[in-house]
């Protein structure tokens, strides 16, 4: 009796750190994530724990679904009386669970998801309300548009390219690279010379790989989170067109996957914070992967070499919050939001993905991220990598974390 | 001008010839046993991943013909576990083979997750651009082209040339008829589930070659075996194929004249006007007159 009543009280209530993690299990982006937070947790809890306690995680999977990220949230708020929400991966799901974290003055972490408008149009246009919601990384996808029109500013330095085929997901995502892009490579003096939003619903890419030859493009600056560009990759290099491949590609960002296509994705390039381990950000990025593979490497699920992008985030989050939580003294963080958010807004930290410092109440982005700048103004923290073999990939940009220079297609070259 | 016509038909002519592999199970199992067969798609997913199991060990030239065989089997196994028993109730039928469709996506997730599988049927890609064609297309479209074609001349000689076809042709233009001059009703459907089952394998494998497998992958050719059905009759091989490059050839005409976004949109204003003044389609119950 006595135990049951005990294992009651341990379930709820203010005693033990309770951290709810939120990511799409079927998809290796929520499978690397939930790897490190675990890794995170696993680590401080060895090393003192959050203030003195110790933290569990529960995991939950959205499914990539807002229905089911709902239903899921309020059972981490209501029934394990979470602490701490981190994770969430496209913007629809973690938009769909931004007016319940707060009601409950939960604070949320968020680790997958790029659109401004999460931090914009909540704690931007309400801020007493939507206070509990940071954004970890990776940097809003404002500053990725400023950051990838620099790197193809670079590409031009390198090879003469500037004229720019620019192919986009037809989705809400890339809403502000199609706003912004054109402005800002013309800023560059870079030319686009084809555009389009291709169909998320079955694209053929014969069709758009005649029409970008036909442009006489030196490079396609593509933005692909639902399409996989894996056909376009294959006929770029069954046909040897004579272009590069360029920009953002999630399904492009898993470790195993020029593997996947017999190395149909070797030349091509992507943005991802964390440049999937292949380069040293910080002093604390190489110990961190080597941590993760030497733990995964034998995992029967990807990703076993790094985790994605998201895992970066999610770690560094849990770091984060370690840093507010022993500045607050206390884990009773829904109880003390002001008091946690003042916390959160000093923290400078130096994460396994760049610095981590957050924009205050009355910036544009407010508890976003703050992206990273060299004395020039570029930003640093949106590093681009490109597949050179079956499993290697090499980090071409920015200057400070490049382990090797951009390669031509050996086609090109 | 010309160099655009010629590539907008050699494009067309390639995706419409894939459009036809996929639909034309589809319509035969509901021109003969009258069910919709929501797990067609499923059906062409199970192809492109047993193709990208098989192929990861086997020469692809020997994955084919096996994956074809599974899948085959797979279809005439879903018929007499499940479809026989249920297919006099149409809502049950439709039920059922959704549940089946959505079982299978849960099946990908967990035993492959959400990455695409890629996979290779032939590689290599011809450069037609010496010809004035702007285009570079991959054997594999060609091989995709070709599979096509054969697979509907066998089944048209099989279904007019051989008792055992025309014994399909017969159960699809009238059940009773069909009865009366002693056919098989059951093991004529469990032959075009077979069919439609080996059909689909290989419009697994095409649609796995050229794009990956993914575990919504079915979605999509569902979606176009439906259109393709209604715009060329329901139950109409040969509307079938005629739908599937009317399909095919106005997606590639929209794609070269409006922009890839709107790839869809003309063949699903097609589709509503056959539905509001041509329901029977192109070839409405061409079987009954064959």
């Amino acid at each position: 009796m006595a135990t049951t009543f005990a294992g009651c009280l341990g379930g709820g209530g203010s005693d033990g750190l309770t951290i709810g993690h939120l990511a799409p299990m079927s998809n290796p982006l929520g499978i690397g994530s939930k790897r490190t937070v675990d890794m995170a947790v696993e680590e401080l809890n060895d090393d003192g724990g959050f203030n003195g306690e110790q933290a569990t995680v529960i995991t939950k999977d959205t499914r990539t679904d807002p229905s089911e990220a709902q239903s899921v949230t309020e059972e981490l708020i209501q029934q394990e009386d979470v602490d701490l929400l981190i994770g969430t991966f496209n913007s629809e799901t973690t938009q769909s669970i931004l007016d319940l974290t707060a009601e409950f003055d939960v604070p949320f972490m968020i680790t997958g998801s790029a659109a401004p408008s999460l931090v914009t149009d909540y704690a931007g246009s309400d801020y007493d309300t939507y206070k509990n919601v940071f954004r970890i990384g990776p940097i809003n996808s404002d500053f990725q548009a400023e950051s990838i029109a620099d790197y193809c500013a670079y590409l031009n330095d390198q090879h003469d390219w500037d004229r720019v085929a620019f192919l986009r997901d037809q989705a809400e995502w890339t809403e502000p690279f199609g706003e912004q892009i054109p402005g800002l490579l013309s800023e560059r003096d870079l030319e686009i010379v084809y555009q389009d939003a291709l169909s998320i619903e079955g694209t053929d890419f014969g069709p758009v790989m005649s029409d970008v030859n036909e442009s006489d493009a030196d490079f396609v600056l593509r933005f692909f989170a639902h399409i996989d560009g894996g056909d376009m990759l294959t006929r770029w290099h069954e046909g040897q067109y004579d272009f590069g491949i360029e920009g953002v590609h999630v399904s492009g960002m898993l470790p195993s996957y020029n593997e996947l296509y017999d190395g149909a994705a070797t030349y091509e390039t992507t943005a991802q914070s964390g440049a999937a381990g292949v380069t040293s950000i910080t002093e604390r990025t190489q110990p961190f992967v080597e941590a993760y593979s030497s733990r995964y490497q034998d995992a029967d699920e990807a990703p076993i070499r790094a985790p994605m992008y998201m895992g970066f985030n999610t770690y560094d989050g849990i770091h984060v919050f370690k840093e507010a939580i022993d500045s607050l003294e206390t884990t009773d963080t829904r109880n003390n939001l002001d008091d946690f958010v003042g916390e959160m807004l000093d923290v400078d930290v130096t994460g396994v993905a760049g610095q981590l410092r957050f924009y205050g109440p009355d910036s544009d982005y407010p508890h976003d991220v703050r992206e990273e700048r060299r004395a020039d103004g570029t930003i640093t923290n949106y590093p681009v990598t490109q597949w050179v073999g079956p499993e290697e990939s090499e980090c071409v940009y920015p200057d400070e974390h490049r382990t090797a220079d951009h390669q031509l297609p050996s086609w090109m070259q | 001008m010309l160099g655009d016509i010629a590539t907008l038909v050699l494009q067309g002519t390639m995706i419409s010839a894939v459009y036809a592999l996929i639909a034309i199970g589809f319509t035969m199992i509901f021109g003969v046993g009258g069910t919709l067969n929501l797990a067609h798609g499923a059906l062409i997913m199970s192809g492109a991943y047993v193709f990208g199991v098989l192929a990861q060990g086997a020469h692809p030239a020997v994955a084919f013909p096996i994956t074809i065989l599974v899948v085959a089997l797979l279809s005439w196994g879903l018929y007499q576990i499940l479809v026989r028993w249920v297919e006099e109730n149409v809502v049950i039928t439709f039920l059922a083979t959704v549940i089946v469709a959505v079982a299978a996506t849960e099946v990908i997730l967990i035993r492959f997750g959400s990455s695409p599988l890629g996979m290779t049927l032939v590689s290599g890609a011809v450069n037609l651009e010496p010809y004035g064609i702007n285009a570079r297309p991959r054997i594999v479209q060609f091989v995709g082209f070709v599979i096509s074609w054969v697979a509907i001349g066998l089944l048209w000689y099989y279904i007019t040339k051989t008792d055992d076809g025309r014994s399909i042709l017969a159960a699809s233009m009238s059940e009773r008829g069909a009865q009366l001059t002693g056919v098989d009703l059951h093991s004529v459907r469990s032959k075009t589930w077979l069919i439609a089952g080996a059909l689909a394998g290989a419009a697994g494998i095409i649609l796995g070659s050229t794009g990956g497998a993914t575990p919504l992958m079915w979605l999509n050719p569902l979606a176009l075996a439906f259109m393709i059905v209604v715009i060329g009759g329901i139950g109409s091989i040969k509307g079938s194929v005629v739908a599937a490059y009317v399909i095919g050839f106005l997606e590639q005409f929209t794609v070269t004249f409006v922009g890839h976004g709107f790839r869809g949109i003309l063949s699903l204003v097609v589709l509503v006007v056959f539905l509001l003044f041509m329901p029977q389609g192109l070839y409405g119950r061409e079987f009954a007159h064959d």
